[in-house]
């Protein structure tokens, strides 16, 4: 466990040294990881599915802010929707536009959930979001998981429904429009995954803001238990079809990665490095303010015990 | 001499005019009722194009239905459910985008007044030295 704190302090400090760099790299890489996923989940417009797009688009995000992402991504994907039907890309649009005039406008410091979440489904983990959100959000993140949830089930069921769209073209519009609204609503694995989530989350962030020993562990699994509970029993009742195999590894899994999550995120500032210029009357400063990093890393320093005794006493008294 | 109390403060104040401090200032440069007033017509303004983009994708999920029954349906009535039904939408996400906007304009107040007794205390050092 030493072991482990010691390599955390190391990490930190890796990283309030080169977060210049790192923090481009990592939007990135997620920027990178998503339209990829789009591009492959429903990449039906031939001319956004090219990786010389997404690497520019990505290239772009690196720095641009954080919810500069999320929109590339919601363009994305309605832009394919549209090389479907016009019909998916008007109801993705509304989708898109309540979500983000209603909620965005708050601007809440995790809107990134929204990207995340649909991700995590396509990576087959959605398990993990609710028991991290829990850890390191407020339940205001109940919205924002929420949100995800819902774009990710409408386009798996758009992606999965593309072929019968595709085969209604004779079809008036009307129909294919109804089609995808009545599978959607109706679709009760994604209210009662909605619900399960919500629960999860609000019940993690309870309990792991009890003053209890061990309340962050305690939270992570009473969460995971939550979740497995709420979605079997709302199998048995609405037929949904959760596969418990993938439902029991999934959340085992995120239980794993809550772990780590708690490891690196407990107790822990990750106070931004920060450097600011100004001005008095005599100096220019520019400062570089570090926060300080609480625990130690051992740095290696040789003790001589034996030479000790030799040294005049007034060095040993200067010590 | 570059006195170190003084860096300190100076790089407190200066991170926080850099950061945070922005969109403080950005705030308190109205009045509370000023500022929760704009926000909540913005946000009016939003619920209503949200409210009618789903109004819309309704009526074009019905069309059939209401094609065939425009004429025999009382159109008064139904009017006036669709604008009791958006005015609770407004009015709720209104009280919501209150509740947040009054939440945030009290918490930038505070912080700015931490800003100002800091600003104070630097310039209480520059007036020591004279």
């Amino acid at each position: 466990m030493t072991t482990l704190l010691v390599a955390k302090q190391y990490i930190k400090k890796f990283i309030s040294k080169y977060e210049v760099y790192l923090k481009p790299l990592l939007k990135l890489v997620l920027a990178l990881t998503a339209l990829m996923m789009i591009n492959g989940k429903i990449g039906y417009m031939q001319r956004l599915d090219n990786i010389s797009v997404v690497l520019i688009v990505s290239l772009m995000c690196s720095f641009m802010p954080m919810n500069f992402i999320i929109f590339v991504a919601a363009l994305f994907t309605v832009l394919h929707m549209y090389a479907l039907s016009l019909e998916c890309a008007v109801i993705t649009l509304v989708v898109f536009l309540v979500l983000f005039l209603l909620y965005f406008r708050f601007s809440p410091k995790d809107t990134i959930v929204v990207l995340l979440t649909p991700m995590s489904f396509v990576l087959g983990i959605p398990y993990v979001m609710p028991l991290v959100m829990g850890l390191v959000g407020t339940p205001a993140s109940v919205v924002s998981v929420g949100c995800g949830v819902i774009v990710s089930y409408l386009i798996n069921y758009i992606a999965d429904g593309a072929n019968t769209l595709s085969a209604m073209e004779t079809e008036d519009m009307a129909t294919r429009f109804r089609f995808v609204i009545d599978g959607f609503l109706n679709n009760k694995a994604m209210i009662l995954t909605i619900a399960a989530f919500a629960v999860t989350i609000i019940l993690v962030y309870l309990i792991r803001r009890l003053s209890i020993d061990y309340a962050w562990t305690i939270a992570i699994i009473a969460g995971a238990l939550a979740d497995i509970m709420i979605l079997l029993i709302g199998d048995l009742i609405f037929d949904t079809n959760v596969s418990i195999l993938g439902l029991i590894v999934g959340t085992v899994f995120a239980v794993l990665v809550a772990k780590i999550v708690e490891f690196f995120a407990f107790h822990v500032d990750y106070s931004r490095t920060e450097s600011v210029q100004f001005e008095d009357d005599e100096y220019y400063y520019y400062v570089k303010a570090v926060p300080k990093i609480t625990v130690a890393t051992p740095s290696r320093t040789v003790k001589k015990i034996n030479t000790l005794k030799k040294r005049p006493v007034s060095t040993q008294a200067r010590k | 001499m570059i006195k170190e109390e003084k860096v300190i403060l100076m790089t407190k104040l200066a991170s926080y005019e850099s950061g945070k401090g922005k969109k403080d200032i950005n705030i308190l440069n109205y009045f509370r009722g000023d500022y929760i007033g704009f926000q909540i017509l913005k946000s009016v303004i939003a619920a209503t194009v949200s409210f009618f983009a789903v109004f819309a994708v309704y009526v074009f999920y019905n069309f059939e239905t209401l094609i065939q029954d425009i004429y025999k349906m009382d159109l008064l009535s139904y009017g006036k459910t669709i604008i009791i039904l958006y005015l609770c939408v407004v009015g709720a996400y209104g009280v919501i985008s209150y509740v947040i906007y009054a939440n945030r304009y009290n918490k930038a107040k505070k912080n700015l007044r931490v800003y100002y007794a800091n600003l104070r205390k630097l310039a209480g050092m520059y007036a020591d030295k004279e």
